[in-house]
């Protein structure tokens, strides 16, 4: 049984004459449980969308329809009571953009504890919960720094670790990156890695740096609101041509390769990272 | 003499309590009009402290902003003409449209400057050609545009202004890569159309790479490089260490001599790399 499953999922929004704009048309998706998924398209592609209703942060349902079950719970059935949107937002925990709109707290650790605590954790399984995530992040010793003074690439881990306390299955990071520098990316993006490949979470992650979804198990294309590709990054990145009309580009390693294969050089191998791209360059050469 | 010179500049926030900060420490640079100067630097380099004290949002602790060579607070109560003269197009800055029309929006700026009508009516059509929003989207509301449009809508509203500097701060955050590349190209229409200085603030060194002829380097409250663009993306150990780095195909090259590979040095682009190692490869066949 998949981890997430949706299907025939429909959603719409009013504009301000109640008309309904739709976002997402016909969406239907697994996600197996330890996945490691990029989800691209445009901007108003629908894959915000799609990334908010998996916990339910949008809970308007008048222009909506199909399903969307979460380890076996039928998230959009009319039973869901309060508590059953608290149990699946434990289980799916969501980072956004801007890392100054996710601090809440005054003290790294109390910021971290914001989650558990409101949870009704123990006080002792609290502690422990934000000493493992605020290590899984490499961020322990600013424990007991103040947020704001921090670096936008230490906010964001600071604001990852406030989910990994709240113990998701499965984590969603909406252009997590879209504002850190160079070494804040780098850091957020091998936190995401780490949290896949050595702590077993689900993660998909919206992006625009195709650079990054490069480095996913599986790449999922939205446009218009609909999937139109999906499969290992090498096979997504191979299809230049609907990447580009869906707004999209290639990474770059991706496009070098392509390009110097059309002018007819030989060369195999796997495409996607900068190291791989050398060492087919290498080959190559006999080198 | 530069268009713009910043002389020994510094500025602190919260001067005089416990908070106190120094965000810009004796910084001193030249930026040249008919160019696009880059600035990148990891986050709290004060960039965009540095910034804002172009058009005179935030005035030097020490030091001096000088516009064609004279000093921009010489005279403090002249510093609204300052703002326009020096285009500033902050983070995001389509939070800030708010008026009914595209068309309304854009001419917000040189209606305040008490241009007449036609002039004005003339320089929306100019910007918004600028920046590729074609004439139907002028009257349309700015809430009813895709997050790109609205990005550029707001950037052709300081382009009406026709700043003989225009900044901008992270102009493309956020935005999906054929959204980035339509703000790039309209930066570069305006910069060769006008010969304006254009500045860039960036976290995207490929973007730098590919958009600006000079670069200037930031860390901590101070200038650590300026130069060409390939003098600063040839200093890689430097950049990492000081939480930068270098473009992608950059990286690539240096990758590559690390297996005995050795390619020109000042390959930036999927372009430059394409043509170096075609030639690698005895050209195309």
């Amino acid at each position: 049984m998949s981890y997430i499953k949706i299907r025939n999922l429909k959603y719409s929004y009013k504009d301000d004459n109640d008309n309904p704009i739709p976002v997402l048309r016909d969406v239907s998706l697994d996600i197996e449980k330890g996945e490691y998924v990029a989800v691209l398209g445009h901007n108003g592609s629908g894959k915000s969308t799609l990334a908010k209703l998996l916990n339910l942060v949008i809970e308007d349902y008048d222009f909506f329809e199909g399903s969307i079950e979460v380890d076996g719970v039928d998230i959009t059935s009319e039973d869901m009571t309060e508590d059953d949107i608290y149990e699946l937002r434990k289980k799916i925990g969501m980072v956004f953009q801007n890392p100054d709109n996710q601090l809440v707290a005054t003290i790294v650790e109390e910021d971290v504890a914001f989650g558990p605590e409101n949870l009704g954790v123990p006080r002792e399984e609290i502690r422990q919960r934000v000493d493992y995530a605020l290590k899984t992040v490499g961020m322990t010793e600013f424990a007991h720094h103040e947020p704001h003074r921090l670096s936008g690439g230490q906010k964001q881990r600071i604001a990852i670790a406030g989910v990994i306390a709240m113990k998701p299955d499965c984590m969603i990071f909406d252009e997590s990156t879209a504002m850190l520098d160079p070494m804040g990316r780098k850091d957020v993006v091998e936190t995401i890695e780490k949290l896949n490949k050595e702590e077993g979470k689900t993660v998909i992650t919206i992006t625009h740096y195709m650079d990054e979804a490069v480095r996913a198990d599986r790449v999922i294309v939205i446009n218009d609101g609909k999937i139109i590709l999906d499969g290992a990054p090498s096979k997504i990145f191979a299809q230049a041509e609907i990447l580009r009309s869906a707004g999209l580009d290639l990474p770059q390693c991706a496009d070098l390769l392509l390009r110097l294969r059309e002018k007819g050089i030989k060369l195999e191998g796997e495409i996607n990272t900068p190291e791989q791209c050398a060492q087919t360059i290498a080959q190559a050469l006999n080198r | 003499m530069s268009k713009l010179t910043v002389e020994n500049v510094s500025f602190i926030y919260s001067a005089g309590t416990p908070f106190e900060v120094k965000a810009l420490d004796g910084v001193s640079v030249n930026i040249e009009a008919n160019r696009i100067t880059g600035i990148i630097g990891h986050t709290g380099s004060g960039k965009s402290t540095l910034v804002q004290m172009f058009n005179g949002l935030i005035r030097p602790t020490e030091g001096r902003i000088l516009l064609d060579g004279e000093d921009i607070w010489a005279d403090a109560k002249k510093i609204s003409a300052v703002r326009y003269r020096v285009g500033l197009v902050m983070q995001y800055p389509e939070y800030q449209l708010f008026e009914e029309t595209v068309e309304a929006d854009i001419a917000y700026g040189p209606k305040n400057m008490g241009l007449d009508e036609a002039e004005i009516t003339q320089r929306v059509i100019e910007s918004a050609k600028f920046v590729g929003l074609e004439e139907q989207d002028l009257k349309k509301s700015p809430f009813d545009l895709s997050g790109g449009q609205k990005r550029r809508a707001a950037i052709a509203g300081i382009m009406a202004m026709r700043p003989e500097v225009l900044v901008l701060d992270e102009p493309s955050a956020g935005l999906d890569p054929a959204g980035k590349k339509s703000i790039f190209e309209g930066i570069r229409k305006y910069a060769e159309a006008t010969g304006a200085a254009v500045i860039i603030v960036s976290h995207s060194m490929d973007d730098m790479a590919k958009y600006c002829e000079d670069i200037i380097v930031m860390s901590h409250s101070r200038v650590a490089m300026t130069g060409k663009r390939n003098e600063i993306f040839s200093r890689g150990d430097e950049l990492e260490a000081i939480g930068l780095g270098v473009p992608q195909m950059t990286y690539l090259m240096r990758l590559l001599a690390q297996r005995g590979i050795n390619l020109p040095q000042d390959i930036f682009t999927v372009d430059d790399a394409e043509a170096a190692i075609i030639e690698l490869f005895g050209g195309a066949k």
